[in-house]
């Protein structure tokens, strides 16, 4: 089973043409019947399924090689085709040479100095590495544009392709209808003031003697060239007409072996490798039998493959077609059969060509022939080598589970049972792999296969499980179910970013659905609205080692995209803890350790001071420091615009928040990653969202209606102001009516019209919006979800309470509907707010059916909008990824595509990753900071600082189980 | 005419001496084609540069003070 050959490096590959003698050499056998099986259903020798094309039935012997299936890669065969045929393929190649060389010598139409120029053009295209088709194409242009070869004097004509396989010589000859068009000029025209023109004169103006002149009045004399072009001259008629001449491929093939090789040179082929004839095929390759494998179907039928079909197709026409032309039937017949030819051979290769009809299957199925076979999305190469269907993975839904660690990933038991991972039994897990075995395939941490060190492979079933369990030794290799703590990749599309891939450490649970913590969501950009994931179970040690060291979550926890943290606290959790920490409540005792009880803190610090009732208190900000490192100092300014102090690992002032320790950027997640490493910052996460669950559920947490209403007082002042705003957009039309209006600089007088009502009654928005929120207790639950950022803003809430405000299509007020007015409610020319979609209502008191039509277009656009951008900017994504895919950093720093071209002397021309360097816009690298703190968590005291770095082993981030050894009474643990 | 090599967000582009060229190309083991390129019209370039020369340029960095770039001048 093991293939012992050692991999090599591939030196180069080059294309070229293949020869027709190269064909017949590589093939096993000649292909002469079009049958494919004779009566007893054995393969016909010298037919489509000959024996030596390679074998496909197990147990045969390939008569060939000598192989069985699945060694025997197949063999060629060739048809030797009675007439030469056009390669589809290359059709344009083909239209290009006819065009560029001589009808008559095949030279290329050149003259040496122009040849030497497009060579030295084509050497430097090639050291630049430039797309050597642009000069190519201006060598052909410029070869086109001779109308004499220069070296033999031939007369070029222009050559039509009429697609895709037929090419004709197009040639000015004189018109059958010569003598009438010449008789019809003589007539002149007295409308247009054209004279007669007699035959003396004619003959006079041509230089044509007279006889001449009226023998080719009568038709009787075709006039030669010369006196062709007189007659025009002095008619000034055109007496030419089309004469197109078909090009058999036959005619083509000879015409391209006189190509010397020189000239094929200039044209950017090497005709050591590819001859220009090779493009007109006189001997077909037959794919071997393995490339288009027939099946047997349930009832006994053999059904064969497309290709073998189409092939069919080519032998049958090529008897007829020879059959015929040795019985001499007529050219007619035979050009037939030749186009007849051509068609199967241009379908067999490709099926999809334009002007021609698709070969069907009698079904009525277009054929899929060999290029459909490798072309788009489920081609070959898309479909087959780039993306195949992997064994070991899984998917299904996803669903939160806050107990779980960012870490994990809850499995399916029914996932894990069919997952495995194998298992080299030794002394050491011999107990383990024996219990595994013996609790089969079916009980959970069970296994499914064992392989004996034989190499024997033997399946564990509910009934051998026991008497298999007992056999097993060291040496042999267990398929165990995936058990907790095993390390898998898990993956949400679309994978935009590599944070879309990271690796969980496996919780087995029950149920249908994967489970995970909900601070995973933003780098997956996942919710819980049955999106769906893939995992992906590792099968080799360094696969694992890898998984586990580069791709766990927390080593994803800073986005290389802006190199801060992309995990963090997210909506409940930052409700949670502005609640906790924004008025900085107080807790007794059983209530501080409930909100703690999640967290590793066991005991409670010093209390923070005795209250009326002389009982202990802890604050809101006590009970959070809890979850900081001891050392940490950190001051900025926070969510709410208040000033964040931290010393010492205390929070003594402001509000826990987004800013804080949100995604994307929350200052204290992102220093501890920095500073305390990944496993700190994983440890701070989890508790911060373990906590704050905690605080919002001590606290409680909902929003309704009610929360949405403002007192009637208000409503009437919001009423006013908007009244109001409607009365001086009243006054701006009236202004505008009179032409008192005066328009602003580098506006017309009705854009100012307009700005000016948007202004108007924006302003108005925000004034009810200001209301409306002064009515607002602070601790409104839609309030504090708009303060602390987890989710909403106040102009929702302003769009709740107040008045939803301007509706706009293009940025502007809407205009569009019927002529002159949006809705026919209107009076034409009505330019009031009302008429052009400004809504006054809110949405708890309701939309007017005007209104509502009104939102409903703004509402449209947007709609619209978001998926035009993200289709658009999903495709531009995928092009940038492309095209940058094969950059890679060396070792030497610099960034190279696989040309070695460089790209950037040095990564981002700084050599840093933006995940390990902590500057940003606005803060610079602080190295005296960074270097003191190092030395001081280096050297707990002088004298060691002296005696000099002793080695500190770092601290392994393998796995969550060995981090409680870690952290214990290690830098990482509490206050107490 | 505006001369923008003059300008201050235009880096100093100035063409590399043969020797220095050689060091270059050694130190990066590449051939002066698999350098980055410039196109000849390109206004930063010194009035001096010609086709097949490799340029200098000295760019300001936000996080290592100059990066340093070659590039050579094509068509």
């Amino acid at each position: 089973m093991q293939n012992s050959s050692t991999p090599k490096d591939i030196g180069q590959i080059s294309f070229g043409l293949m020869e027709p003698e190269e064909y017949r050499e590589m093939s096993a056998t000649k292909i002469i019947t079009a049958d494919t099986y004779d009566d007893d259903g054995f393969p016909i020798d010298m037919g489509l399924m000959d024996p030596r094309l390679g074998v496909i039935d197990p147990g045969l012997e390939c008569k060939t090689c000598g192989k069985h299936s699945g060694s025997c890669n197949g063999h060629f065969g060739h048809i030797e085709l009675a007439a030469p045929v056009i390669h589809v393929g290359f059709t344009k190649l083909i239209r290009r040479l006819l065009r560029g060389t001589c009808r008559e010598c095949s030279k290329l139409l050149l003259t040496e100095d122009e040849r030497d120029e497009f060579r030295d053009q084509l050497d430097e295209s090639r050291k630049l590495s430039r797309d050597l088709n642009d000069v190519t194409k201006a060598a052909i242009r410029q070869a086109r544009k001779k109308d004499k070869c220069p070296f033999c004097g031939e007369i070029q004509y222009d050559i039509d392709h009429e697609k895709p396989t037929t090419y004709y010589e197009v040639q000015q000859v004189l018109t059958s209808e010569y003598s009438q068009r010449i008789a019809g000029a003589m007539q002149g025209d007295e409308e247009e003031g054209i004279e007669r023109t007699t035959p003396d004169e004619l003959a006079e103006k041509t230089e044509i003697e007279l006889t001449r002149v009226n023998e080719i009045l009568s038709g009787s004399f075709r006039p030669r060239e010369s006196q062709r072009k007189a007659i025009e001259k002095a008619l000034d008629i055109d007496l030419t007409e089309e004469d197109t001449n078909k090009l058999m491929p036959s005619d083509i093939r000879d015409w391209f072996e006189n190509i010397p090789d020189e000239d094929i040179e200039v044209l950017g082929i090497n005709p050591e490798r590819s001859r220009p004839e090779w493009m007109i095929l006189t001997v077909l390759p037959v794919p071997p039998v393995t490339a288009r494998p027939s099946i047997t179907l349930d009832n006994g039928q053999r059904s064969e493959d497309d290709l073998t079909h189409k092939l069919v197709d080519i032998i049958r026409i090529n008897q007829r077609f020879m059959e015929n032309r040795e019985a001499g039937a007529p050219q007619l017949i035979i050009e037939d059969l030749w186009e007849l030819l051509q068609y199967h051979v241009t379908t067999f290769m490709d099926n999809e060509i334009s002007g021609t009809p698709p070969a069907r299957h009698r079904s009525g199925r277009p054929l899929k022939t060999l290029s459909q076979r490798l072309k788009g999305k489920e081609g070959r190469f898309r479909g087959s080598l780039s993306g195949k269907r992997v064994n070991f993975s899984a998917r299904t839904v996803i669903s939160p589970d806050p107990t779980l660690s960012l870490n994990e990933v809850g499995v399916p038991d029914r996932v894990a049972k069919e997952m495995t991972q194998t298992m080299n039994v030794t002394e050491r897990n011999l107990q383990d792999a024996r219990r595994f075995v013996s609790n089969g395939p079916e009980g959970h941490p069970g296994a499914n296969y064992v392989r004996r060190p034989d190499g024997r492979r033997l399946k564990v079933t509910e009934k051998n499980c026991e008497q298999l369990a007992e056999k097993v030794e060291a040496g042999w290799e267990v398929n165990r179910h995936l058990i907790d703590g095993d390390i898998v990749i898990f993956n949400r599309q679309p994978s935009l970013h590599r944070m879309s891939i990271m690796a969980h450490e496996v919780v087995v649970m029950p149920y249908k659905t994967f489970r995970l913590n909900t601070v995973v969501c933003p780098p997956y950009n996942a919710d819980f609205d049955g999106d769906e994931m893939n995992m992906h179970a590792l099968q080799n040690e360094e696969a694992r080692a890898e998984a586990r060291v580069l791709m766990r979550v927390q080593e994803q926890m800073l986005s290389p995209r802006f190199g801060e943290n992309i995990i963090g606290a997210i909506q409940d959790h930052i409700s949670g803890m502005y609640l906790l920490t924004h008025d900085n409540p107080r807790f007794n005792e059983t209530q501080a350790l409930d909100l703690l009880r999640a967290t590793r803190i066991d005991e409670l610090p010093e209390p923070s001071g005795i209250d009326d009732e002389g009982e202990p208190f802890w604050t809101g900000h006590a009970v959070f420091s809890e979850l900081l490192p001891d050392d940490l100092d950190l001051e900025f300014t926070g969510t709410i615009g208040d000033e964040v102090v931290i010393e010492d690992g205390q929070l003594l002032q402001g509000t826990i928040a987004e800013d804080e320790v949100g995604e994307f950027g929350g200052e204290i997640v992102d220093t501890i990653t920095k500073v305390y490493g990944n496993t700190r910052a994983r440890i701070f996460v989890n508790e911060v969202s373990t906590l704050a669950m905690r605080a919002i559920m001590h606290f409680g947490f909902s929003i309704g209606i009610d929360d949405e209403t403002i007192p009637e007082e208000a409503q009437s002042r919001i009423d006013e102001t908007i009244d109001d705003a409607n009365d001086r957009v009243e006054e701006l039309i009236e202004a505008y009516d009179n032409g008192e209006l005066e328009s602003l600089p580098g506006r017309t007088i009705d854009e100012t019209l307009e700005m000016k009502i948007m202004q108007t009654l924006s302003r108005a928005r925000d004034n009810a919006g200001n209301i409306a929120d002064e009515h607002f207790q602070d601790d409104n639950p839609a309030v504090v979800m708009a303060n602390s950022g987890a989710r909403g803003s106040m102009l929702n809430l302003t769009q709740m309470a107040g008045a939803v405000g301007q509706q706009a299509v293009r940025g502007e007020r809407i205009n569009r509907g019927y002529e002159d007015r949006t809705l026919s409610h209107y009076e034409p020319n009505d330019l009031s707010a009302e008429a052009h979609g400004f809504v006054e209502n809110s949405y708890t008191s309701g939309l007017t059916p005007r209104e509502f039509f009104f939102h409903a277009m703004g509402g449209r656009e947007g709609l619209v909008d978001t998926a035009v951008r993200t289709s658009k900017s999903g495709y531009l994504q995928r092009r940038l990824i492309n095209a940058l895919s094969e950059l890679e950093t060396q070792y030497d720093g610099t960034v190279r595509d696989t040309s070695d071209t460089i790209v950037q002397f040095e990564f981002g021309e700084d050599g840093t990753s933006p995940v390990k360097v902590s500057s940003g816009d606005d803060n610079d690298i602080d190295v005296e900071h960074i270097a003191s703190r190092v030395l001081d968590s280096e050297f707990d005291s002088e004298e060691e600082r002296e005696a000099f770095f002793d080695s500190k082993p770092r601290p392994t981030n393998l796995s969550e189980h060995a981090d409680d050894r870690l952290t214990e009474g290690t830098e990482v643990t509490s206050d107490d | 005419m505006v001369d923008v090599s003059q300008h201050e967000l235009v880096p100093e582009h100035t063409v590399l001496e043969d020797d220095t060229l050689e060091e270059v190309l050694e130190e990066y083991d590449i051939d002066r084609t698999d350098l980055p390129k410039i196109q000849r019209k390109d206004p930063a370039l010194p009035d001096e540069a010609e086709i097949g020369d490799v340029i200098k340029i000295v760019r300001d960095s936000r996080t290592t003070e100059q990066a340093i770039i070659y590039r050579l001048v094509v068509e």
